[in-house]
């Protein structure tokens, strides 16, 4: 189907179902309830969708070809920016890939601060899914609530990386610094404080009619659908498919916390709320695990070709001096090969595949992004569903532009 | 069962297992592995070897294929050469739906067109977009900064390509 | 009624002023921002809008769906080349007068992104009032952004644009 930029509505000729013709219509790309700027091309039959067809491009950022310009530590700076809701979670995917093809272990501590961020992320990834989806279907007030708690997430990442969404945190060979005793602090309060405040969503819209009104068996994904649609992460476990990356192909220590894979056999929009609710309790439960078994040590590998020396050894040590600058203006090279990393992001599978030639640039990498395969089962769900529906299964599939275009 | 005489070459890096096919039959060792369990494909892309000195390449194209068995939790990349101009090979999206617009996407960036698809357009650059901007011939675009020593080597494509 | 009495009758309530102050003030204070969010910094838009920020303060919560009705243009995040055709018919659909912030580093100069799908400066298709710098800016940031944006369209009175 080609409809030519800039036509709002054509008229097909086709008689529709209920005696109408049926219109193709234009939807965005700037359109207030399509995420960012999703462009949908759909066919109406009165207000219901019998054709959908996604075209997107329209954030499309060029992060790959960025990424084999820049030296390898430079990029862990844009590995932030392509789904921009989890930027840590986006880093940890490049730092284990480069970290798998060096052949570098990171130390335990580094490992928990990196399950820690994860899990901050993908609590404040969801909090913005949520008072944004609440915001489109009329539960303004779910915004204010969900972005308090996210503004404290932000000051903790403020804290420990010095910056509030795109921390480059995360980076091949550990983490950018040792954690604040203010940061933990404010950690153990914040672990204090979450259940209490996801029972306030839970208290605003589990039981909300209108939500479950707008929710309840709009946009069925059956769960063979979701797997063979490559679906991933709350989609797919919202069909009932207990997938989750951090059980079943355990990274960065996960395999030590306890915790379940929050599923939901609903296999609509309202039960992938349920499993983002559920997550949200998981996360907390891994973070206070993380936070009480909090190993001591250091955080970042000793590899001198890899990170640069500290600060105190600079004055002292010419060696020192000399790898500082071999890496601020060569960087380091990386064994030629290829390797694929995939971690799960709030979104699901957020993958990283590498391939290094030796030098000190990449030659390729490709993010594999949950939200460009999830938006592929759009056509699946929305199908003769109501026009207004479709907002709830945009909503929930949780997609984020920069993820799907990169 | 993929038969052993479709694999050239098999061998693992970084930890993750791969096989490489010939590219005529790339269909068949999908469809045969798709059989043997590896139902999910997650993603397909291109690699440009333009000058890429590491090893010896058959051709300068490589796709890679990663696919997952989701009962057994394996992993396998399938990789295969192709070379022309365009590159062309044959389409696997009756076998992985999600290689639909995992194709569209590699034909944008890289031109390789794929044989069958069923919607071969651009996905991500406009439709008017001239050139395939993940080839390593390709520069990588923007505008000079001034004083940056980095921008003069902002090429991706080494001098002597 | 001569002109003393209906002084008189009024007392203390009465000002004057120039009507271009006033047009000025009533334009400043009521800004209504386009609810156009592109990427990263559109998050952080967002957040303006909520309790801790309170964009409301500054008579700017309405983020109006379309461009129409709204005199304020955020550009919110990195425009793509694919993109820059749309933000342009958006921005000329705003009625006059009308304004843009352009926020944070893609916007206003491609931030990271130096590269061929970005274009380098949203400055190139629409006029830009005020930059913000920052990858993302802060809500703060954008706060500032809009008060410096307010004192300006006050100063301009009823011809902001020459
Ligand atoms: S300036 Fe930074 S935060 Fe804003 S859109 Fe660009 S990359 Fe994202």
């Amino acid at each position: 189907m080609s409809t030519p930029e800039g036509v709002t509505i054509v008229k097909t000729g086709e008689k529709g179902h209920f005696g109408g013709e049926i219109l193709t219509v234009n939807f965005g790309p700037h359109h207030p309830s399509t995420h960012g700027v999703l462009r949908l091309i759909v066919d109406l039959d009165g207000e219901m969708i019998r054709g959908i067809k996604p075209v997107i491009g329209y954030l499309h950022t060029g992060i790959e070809k960025q990424m084999e310009a820049l030296r390898w530590q430079q990029g862990v700076v844009v590995t932030d920016r392509h789904d921009y809701l989890s930027p840590p979670i986006n880093n940890l995917a490049y730092a284990l890939a480069v970290e798998r093809l060096m052949g570098v272990e990171v130390p335990p501590r580094a490992d928990a601060l990196r399950v820690i961020m994860s899990e901050l992320t993908r609590l404040s990834s969801h909090l913005v899914w949520m008072g944004t989806s609440g915001l489109e279907l009329g539960a303004m007030s779910m915004l204010m609530y969900c972005f308090r708690e996210r503004d404290t997430i932000l000051d903790m990442n403020e804290e420990i990386s010095g910056f509030r969404m795109h921390t480059s945190y995360i980076r091949p060979g550990g983490v950018f610094a040792d954690a604040t005793p203010r940061f933990l602090e404010m950690l153990d309060k914040f672990i204090g404080e979450m259940p209490g405040h996801i029972d306030e969503y839970e208290d605003l819209l589990t039981m909300n009619p209108i939500w479950r009104a707008r929710t309840i068996g709009i946009g069925r994904l059956s769960p063979e659908d979701a797997k063979v649609l490559g679906a991933t992460g709350p989609m797919l476990r919202g069909s009932g498919v207990a997938w989750d990356l951090r059980k079943t192909m355990p990274y960065s220590g996960y395999e030590n916390y306890d915790f379940e894979v929050a599923t939901s056999n609903d296999c609509d929009c309202y039960g992938r709320y349920l499993v983002r609710i559920r997550e949200m309790r998981e996360a907390v439960k891994i973070l206070r695990q993380a936070l009480d078994r909090l190993p001591d040590g250091p955080v970042n590998v000793d590899d001198r070709k890899m990170l640069p020396p500290p600060r105190e050894e600079l004055e002292t040590s010419m060696e020192a001096v000399i790898h500082h600058f071999k890496l601020f203006t060569e960087g380091y090279s990386v064994p030629a090969g290829d390797v694929y990393v995939a971690v799960e992001s709030g979104r699901g599978e957020n993958g990283c595949y590498i391939v290094s030639d030796g030098t000190h640039k990449p030659r390729r990498v490709k993010f594999r992004a949950a939200s460009f395969a999830n938006l592929q089962a759009l056509e699946r769900m929305a199908l003769n569903h109501m026009v207004a529906d479709m907002i709830a299964i945009i909503g929930t599939a949780d997609t984020v532009l920069g993820d799907v275009d990169r | 069962m993929i038969s052993d005489q479709l694999i050239i070459d098999r061998g693992v890096s970084a930890g993750d297992e791969w096989i490489t096919v010939p590219a005529e039959s790339v269909h068949e060792a999908l469809a045969a592995l798709r059989s043997d369990g590896y139902r999910l494909l997650t993603f397909l892309t291109c690699v440009d070897h333009l000058a890429d000195h590491s090893r010896e390449w058959p051709f300068r194209f490589e796709i890679v294929y990663q696919l997952r068995n989701l009962e057994t939790r394996e992993q396998l990349r399938v990789r295969t050469f192709i070379d022309g101009d365009p590159p062309r090979i044959d389409s696997v999206h009756d076998l992985f739906p999600p290689a639909n617009w995992d194709e569209r996407e590699t034909y944008d960036l890289f031109g390789v067109v794929f044989n069958d698809h069923p919607d071969l357009s651009r996905i991500l650059m406009p439709d008017d977009w001239v050139g395939h901007p993940l080839r390593r011939d390709y520069p990588v675009g923007g505008e000079t900064v001034e004083f940056s020593e980095e921008h003069e080597r902002w090429q991706t494509a080494p001098d002597e390509a | 009624m001569g002109l003393e009495e209906l002084a008189e009758s009024l007392g203390q309530n009465v000002l004057t002023t120039t009507l271009g102050k006033v047009v000025g003030w009533g334009r400043g204070n009521s800004v209504w921002p386009a609810q156009f969010g592109l990427a990263c910094c559109a998050i952080e838009m967002i957040a303006t809008a909520t309790a801790g920020v309170d964009i409301a303060r500054f008579g700017s919560e309405a983020m109006r769906a379309s461009p129409r009705q709204s005199d304020l243009l955020i550009v919110s995040g990195r425009v793509s080349q694919k993109m820059a055709p749309v933000l342009r018919t958006v921005f000329d659909q705003m009625p006059e007068p009308k304004w843009v912030i352009s926020m944070g580093a893609c916007a206003s100069t491609g931030g990271v992104f130096n590269n061929y799908a970005l274009l380098q400066g949203v400055d190139k298709i629409v006029p830009v009032d005020v930059y913000i710098p920052g990858c993302p800016p802060r809500p703060e940031d954008l706060l500032n952004a809009l008060m410096i944006l307010q004192e300006r369209i006050k100063a301009q009175g009823i011809q902001p644009r020459q």
